[in-house]
């Protein structure tokens, strides 16, 4: 069976992971054109002081205008920033590498070889697999064609060709040693991102989950008849005190009206109002819309947080079955706890299939959390697992009053 | 060679000590490969024949004293290590050679420091190379210089300038990605201390449904146990003989529910194994917030079925969620209405039964850290109608 980690994730982690890699692509793109506008710079400085001939001169310095066109009027175009700016970026990276092999071609030394390790240090601040993927690629490429085709611009006096195919090997090596450091590092930030993505999700969700045991565990639910008629009594007195007429109540009276009607029917009986501040609205709405019961569950339990500088770096903040320092036992016997907690009817999540159970670990995140060794004891002997808690469990337990 | 493939593919699953464990045992394969290359360029270089056996030869006892820390779990300083080695590498193969491909191994030597992405290493570590290159230049560099150089001078400054160039911008680099990572951390433990509130507050409705209802806890069911035991046995049976070991270990699982954890943990009297066992069975327990309880909510979660997505989804600030100021007054009421009428809190025997005082939710409304969800506009607002506030709502 093909394995898919994601296919049991939260449905909005993509789209917000999406946002979140916004914000920092635009801080990226600023700083690389900060950077490579320095190094523009020094690249002018240096073709005027060596009075390179002039169609060199323009040329270079054309590609560097081109990208700084380029990138301010796809970072200046808000319509779909997210792809604009990804289009920079490997724009960016293909241009950059442009100019170092020309600067190569032009002077043909082996000191303004190096400067392709400054082009991949350039396009390694975006930290993104395609980048990394183009880069390493481009720069493994041009410097073996550069080493095997132009020898030229190798030549130092008393070399000898043996020491090209040498700065050849040394080259493989360093272009692997990137890839793989690079790999790595991405693979890490990636996983930050989706690790934030999906508390943020997960915040939402154990909020909605609180408040369903907490219906059932008190019987009883969120009343907002009662809101409603507190919010026209302190508005009246409100208007009062200020001295104007009582503007809040039509919108108390239009989020009354929310649960009954209709986006085009609030806008038909509510012609003043847009669509988008309605839709700004039912935000406020309280019997159909959650947005305002989670702030007020947020707020009444996040103050006094405090993290320390400890805690950020802490193994200890990762939830899983296989904790390093556990031993084997503990990792068994947490593991089976779960899985026979997976299989018991309770309050909030219904008992679980063998199938689904099974699909979960092996197509999940869940899959990383437990110990390898173990999990693939039990993915291939799942219905032994399945034969054991039924003729121990089922029809011995009262399911939905358990924990 | 394989398990190592296999921990690079999932990396980011690793924990922070498994991740440098693997890099220094990446590092360590390539410093290998340099060892053995510039051994092979030995016969390149101007040493005397003692130098090219006597440093390689401290070079491998380098490689091998890391590897031996590295088992021994001790990883910063196998790190520490491995960058010693491959700075020792460097200065054998360039200051041995003089050669171009010398010089990329100051190159190969910052990609290292900068693979265990620390910045006071890169800083420290990192800058020395820096600098060592640059002297290098200065000093040994006429023989770099390509004979198609135009000017030797700027071809020497082009390898300074390359080189510290390099340096920089890895370090911005640092600095822009350790920023973003660690506010990220920041957020994401901070979130997870708060979502471990919603679970403490969810598990106590439900063991208070339990004790209400008359039901005996899971932990407590004998027909639970046996389930847990026999699972446990059949899983232990493909790693041991005896199998059956590990059946008065679930015993004594069950048993730590109805104890108190901590105290057999600091009971300095109690078997040094009691103590550790209670100690990593602690964060597996049916009845605490822990960790297994965490991780079966957020199962439940991930069954719930998704909501559409919209840009405010996980936006709790009523001052960027509404533009118009009177829905932000009017937010402002309801949240002080939730507030001031929910359960909320819970009470010092850990029972979900209190609901804050006006003066409590005033306090939280002028504390620095509620301005994530109302702004000082809001509680200007708030304080100017406070009576309003505590009379009608």
């Amino acid at each position: 069976m093909r394995q898919d980690t994601n296919k049991y994730q939260y449905g909005q982690l993509e789209t917000y992971k999406e946002s979140l890699e916004l914000k920092h692509i635009k801080t990226k793109t600023l700083i690389i054109n900060l950077v490579l506008f320095v190094f523009a710079f020094v690249v002018g400085y240096f073709l005027i002081k060596l009075e390179i001939k002039t169609t060199h001169m323009a040329g270079i310095l054309t590609l560097f205008g081109v990208l700084f066109v380029a990138n301010l009027s796809l970072y200046s175009y808000s319509h779909d920033l997210f792809n604009n700016l990804k289009l920079a970026m490997y724009f960016n990276s293909i241009l950059v590498f442009v100019i170092a092999v020309s600067l190569i071609l032009i002077f043909q030394t082996p000191s303004i070889f190096t400067i392709l390790f400054l082009a991949y240090a350039v396009t390694a601040i975006y930290q993104d697999y395609k980048v990394m993927i183009l880069s390493n690629f481009t720069l493994f490429l041009t410097g073996s064609l550069l080493v095997v085709r132009f020898t030229d611009i190798f030549s130092i006096p008393g070399s000898t060709a043996s020491q090209n195919v040498l700065i050849l090997i040394f080259l493989i090596v360093f272009v692997l040693l990137l890839t793989l450091s690079s790999y790595i590092l991405i693979k890490r930030k990636s996983f930050f991102y989706n690790q934030l993505a999906q508390i943020k999700e997960s915040e939402v969700r154990n909020m909605d989950l609180l408040m369903e045991v907490e219906n059932i565990h008190m019987k009883k639910k969120f009343n907002s008849t009662n809101y409603y008629k507190s919010l026209e009594l302190f508005s009246k007195e409100l208007s009062r005190k200020i001295g104007i007429e009582n503007i809040f109540s039509r919108k108390i009276k239009l989020l009354k009206d929310l649960k009954k009607y209709n986006l085009s029917e609030i806008n038909e009986r509510y012609p003043d109002y847009s669509i988008e501040e309605i839709k700004e609205l039912k935000n406020l709405e309280l019997s159909v819309n959650k947005k305002m019961r989670n702030i007020g569950i947020k707020s009444s339990k996040s103050i006094g947080i405090e993290v320390t500088r400890k805690e950020i770096f802490s193994e200890s903040q990762f939830k899983s079955f296989k904790h390093f320092d556990d031993e084997m036992y503990v990792k068994i016997i947490s593991f089976v706890v779960f899985y026979c907690l997976l299989k018991i009817d309770k309050p909030y999540l219904k008992e679980l299939s063998e199938d689904k159970v099974k699909d979960i670990f092996l197509n999940s995140e869940y899959y990383y959390k437990v110990d390898r060794d173990v999990l693939n004891i039990y993915l291939e002997n799942n219905k032994v697992f399945d034969t054991i808690v039924n003729d121990l469990l089922k029809d011995n337990l009262n399911y939905a009053s358990h924990t | 060679m394989r398990a190592i493939l296999n921990r690079i593919l999932n990396s980011e699953f690793l924990t922070f000590n498994e991740v440098l464990r693997l890099k220094v045992a990446i590092v360590t394969i390539f410093v290998i490969t340099f060892l053995g290359l510039s051994m092979t360029t030995s016969t390149l270089n101007t040493f005397t024949l003692d130098i090219n056996i006597i440093v390689p030869s401290f070079i491998a006892l380098a490689i091998l004293l890391t590897i031996l820390l590295t088992i021994v779990n001790l990883s910063r300083i196998a790190m520490h290590f491995s960058i010693y080695t491959i700075i020792g590498i460097t200065g054998f193969i360039v200051i041995g050679s003089h050669d171009f491909f010398g010089f990329i191994m100051f190159f190969v030597t910052l990609t290292v420091i900068i693979f265990y992405q620390d910045i006071l290493t890169y800083l420290l570590y990192g800058g020395a190379v820096t600098v060592a290159g640059t002297y290098y230049i200065l000093y040994y560099g006429s023989s770099l210089i390509g004979t198609n150089s135009i000017d030797p001078q700027v071809s020497q400054m082009t390898y300074i300038i390359v080189l510290i160039g390099f340096y920089i911008i890895f370090l911005i680099q640092f600095v822009v990605s350790d920023n973003i990572y660690e506010k990220m951390n920041n957020e994401w433990v901070r979130m997870n201390k708060t979502l471990a509130k919603y679970q403490d507050f969810t598990l106590h409705h439900l063991l208070e449904m339990v004790e209400k209802n008359g039901v005996e806890p899971l932990y407590r069911n004998v027909k639970f146990q046996q389930t847990v035991s026999e699972l446990s046995v059949f899983i232990n049976e493909f790693f041991e003989e005896e199998g059956n070991n590990i059946a008065e270990y679930v015993e004594y699982y069950f048993f730590l529910h109805d104890q108190d954890v901590e105290s057999i943990i600091d009971n300095k009297d109690m078997k040094i194994e009691t103590r550790k066992y209670a100690s990593q069975f602690q964060k597996y327990l049916m009845n605490k917030r822990s960790e297994l309880i965490s991780m079966l909510f957020d199962f439940a979660t991930l069954l719930k079925g998704d909501d559409e997505y919209t840009t405010d989804r996980y936006s709790y600030d009523l001052d960027k969620l509404f533009s118009d100021r009177i829905d932000k007054f009017l937010s402002l009421a309801v949240l002080y209405k939730y507030l001031r009428t929910e359960v909320t809190q819970q009470d010092k025997w850990g029972n979900v039964n209190i609901i804050l005082t006006h003066s409590e939710i005033r306090e939280m409304f002028i504390s620095k850290e509620f301005r994530e969800f109302i702004s000082y506009e809001q509680v200007n607002f708030f304080l100017d109608n406070e009576e309003l506030f505590e009379q009608f709502l």
